[in-house]
């Protein structure tokens, strides 16, 4: 089934008096259950797809269905609601909310799509145990590591049940055992729940986890490459 | 979590800039409501002590009274008018009056002075003339015998500073000499003993005396006893004489009027000016004060009078002190909307860094599903919630200070009274209890802040969620 299909869309910028093509005719679609990562030099446009899926951007060309809905005829709000139900977001520096605990940080999203209190509660418990952080429930961002801050974005991301998680170099910030320990959360999200992720990234640990491999390069797809783990 | 809880979470993740920008507001609010109370306060008592002491609250005058005021414009008032006013639910008493002018001479000195005849024993319904008779007064004799009981502080300095000076209560008398609340006890024997003035008063049916004013009294050297002799015009020309005992001096707080003031009885005055039965004006009292209410009194009791006589309100009469202190009104605005200002400046310096500091998360909480409604109504409550506590603080804070400056009014002592006094001032600075201008202050704030939210909520609105997270 398909969560993500990406038809022969271009982004273009006019910073300046030089035209970019930051995403270049790409066309991608990915599976639900999918575990891949966009790969590729810095500027090859792996942000910008990932903004691009997410609904955060709007293509210059070509066409974006997500869930079945097709990307360019939402109105802002309605993209905004679109993201807040149907897709999970993880940033490489965090974001979490500094002002609240870990567990407000995971409900936050649900009081967005106003779950009853009861019912956020325990869904909030059950994601923060399936990031191994349900004993510090009460700690804010500050008290926690770059890693278990990580972990909460994680949770965060997936308590609202989304059809998918974009991560945009998830690891990027934490020491290898932090981002190993992240990854093995994710793969088994990823199994358990048949939660569909797309990383980009330049992390040689994620690419190693992955069962599929997208490289991008000035804005094009040069490859697409399943990968069997064993 | 509701948008308010999050709202007060956000408030204090930067405490002390929080704590700053609410002081900026405390202090403003504070300073504001501390200055408008004691300027509307002096405005106040001001009015209030011409009111009390020469106008009234309304006045009932001939039509072109208040064109030329002499005797010519005077009206004969008969028991007729008094009873038609006094059947108005807001009227207390009628108390005529006749006024005019008279030279006044004791021994060699002479001055100018306006003379008004009341009934004394009715006076009081109206006017306030008989708490201000003089009951202590600093003689060079009084002065000498006070030093020479070794009085503490600063005491025995300011006694040189107000020799010859008259007051009208001991409260002033103890806060001009800076005299300690803990020596009053001690003091307050030896006050009275050296400094109480002998001082009378009229009665209705007394004839042939006169109470002055305390500065009239100073200028033609004449005292209690002494003899006043009035010369001037009468009704229609008549020449006006007569020669008054000095019974009693008051203290008019208003220099111009207590430099040339002389009660007579009514009788007197009427003899006087050759003006039976006739009164130049009549105060009116009333039950209620306040401007609608002797606004809808006046309405209602021209519609009794006719066409020669008009009731006019105090404003009416005293436009001049009105415009002045409209003109000192205006300055104090000016001093406050610059500190307003100031203020603005701080507030918009808050929401300018906390825009800029949050952005990334901004552009996080827009991405993850957030509307920019719901933001911007977050943001908003955090700047309304910093802006109360910074007003519920100053106005506070104010409250007790207010409540105190209106209860024991800030007198001057030593030089300042002095300067004050010189310049024609009581030197008295009390304050005016909280009223609309309590509000306005409020308004203001809100006002200030209904600027910087609408900024920030434009700012949300605008903001480019991708490159708020690349911030």
């Amino acid at each position: 089934m398909k969560v993500v299909e990406i038809n022969d869309v271009f982004r273009t910028y006019h910073d300046t008096e030089v035209e970019v093509k930051a995403v270049n005719g790409v066309t991608l679609s990915f599976e639900k259950g999918d575990f891949a990562v966009i790969v590729g030099p810095s500027g090859s446009g792996k942000t910008t797809l990932l903004n691009l899926i997410g609904g955060l951007d709007q293509p210059t060309g070509g066409e974006i269905i997500v869930a079945g809905h097709r990307l360019s005829e939402l109105r802002p709000s309605e993209l905004i609601d679109f993201r807040m139900e149907h897709v999970g977001f993880v940033f490489q520096s965090y974001n979490l909310i500094p002002v609240l605990t870990a567990e407000e940080n995971v409900g936050f999203i649900l009081s967005l799509q106003k779950w009853p209190k009861e019912k956020r509660k325990a869904r909030t418990q059950e994601m923060l145990s399936a990031v191994g952080l349900s004993d510090r429930h009460k700690s804010r961002p500050s008290q926690l590591s770059g890693g278990q801050q990580q972990r909460v974005a994680v949770a965060r991301a997936l308590a609202a049940r989304p059809e998918f998680i974009l991560a945009d170099e998830p690891t990027a910030n934490l020491d290898s055992k932090s981002a190993e320990t992240l990854l093995d959360i994710m793969v088994k999200l990823n199994k358990d729940e048949k939660m569909t992720f797309i990383f980009s990234t330049h992390d040689i640990r994620v690419m190693k986890r992955a069962r599929r491999v997208i490289t991008l390069e000035d804005g094009r797809v040069v490859s697409d490459e399943k990968v069997n783990h064993r | 979590m509701k948008d308010y809880q999050l709202a007060w979470r956000n408030l204090w993740r930067n405490r002390r800039r929080t704590l700053i920008t609410a002081a900026s507001v405390f202090f403003a609010v504070f300073f504001a409501l501390i200055m408008r109370s004691f300027q509307l306060g002096t405005y106040e008592k001001m009015y209030r002590d011409v009111i009390e002491s020469y106008s009234g609250y309304l006045q009932l005058q001939h039509v072109d009274y208040m064109d030329e005021s002499n005797l010519d414009n005077s009206f004969v008032i008969d028991p007729g008018i008094i009873s038609r006013i006094e059947d108005d639910p807001n009227v207390t008493a009628v108390i005529p009056k006749l006024e005019s002018f008279a030279l006044a001479a004791a021994g060699s000195r002479t001055q100018a002075v306006m003379v008004i005849g009341m009934d004394p024993d009715n006076e009081i319904r109206g006017l306030n003339i008989r708490n201000r008779l003089i009951r202590y007064r600093l003689t060079p004799g009084a002065v000498e015998s006070l030093k020479a009981e070794n009085l503490p502080g600063l005491t025995p300095k300011l006694l040189d500073v107000f020799v010859n000076e008259s007051f009208t209560d001991e409260e002033s008398l103890i806060s001009i000499l800076g005299i300690d609340r803990s020596d009053t006890l001690k003091i307050l024997p030896l006050l009275r003993k050296y400094t109480v003035f002998d001082n009378g008063y009229l009665t209705a049916a007394d004839t042939g005396f006169a109470v002055i004013g305390s500065g009239l009294s100073e200028y033609i050297h004449a005292g209690v006893g002494d003899t006043l002799v009035l010369m001037g015009q009468g009704f229609h020309g008549a020449s006006a004489a007569g020669l008054y005992v000095i019974k009693g001096i008051v203290n008019m707080s208003q220099p111009e009027i207590d430099n040339r003031f002389v009660y007579l009885t009514l009788d007197d005055a009427r003899y006087l000016y050759a003006a039976p039965g006739m009164a130049t004006s009549a105060i009116i009292s009333v039950r209620e004060t306040d401007d609608d209410n002797l606004l809808m009194t006046r309405d209602r009791l021209r519609e009794v009078l006719g066409d020669d006589l008009v009731i006019r309100t105090w404003k009416e009469m005293n436009a001049l002190l009105l415009n002045q202190m409209e003109a000192d009104n205006k300055s104090g605005a000016i001093m406050i909307g610059i500190l307003y200002l100031v203020i603005a400046f701080g507030v918009f310096g808050t929401v300018l860094m906390m825009m800029a500091e949050r952005r990334r998360e901004f552009g996080m909480l827009v991405s993850i599903g957030m509307r920019k409604g719901k933001l911007a109504r977050t943001i908003s409550m955090e700047m309304l919630l910093i802006g109360l506590l910074g007003v519920a603080a100053g106005v506070a804070g104010s409250l007790p200070v207010v409540f105190l400056g209106y209860a024991r009014p800030l007198r001057f002592t030593g030089e300042m009274a002095k300067m004050y006094e010189d310049y024609g001032f009581d030197p008295v600075m009390p304050m005016l209890l909280p009223d609309t201008y309590y509000l306005w202050q409020v308004v203001i704030v809100l006002l200030i802040l209904l600027v910087a939210i609408a900024f920030s909520v434009r700012k949300v609105f605008k903001l480019n969620v991708i490159n708020a997270l690349r911030a």
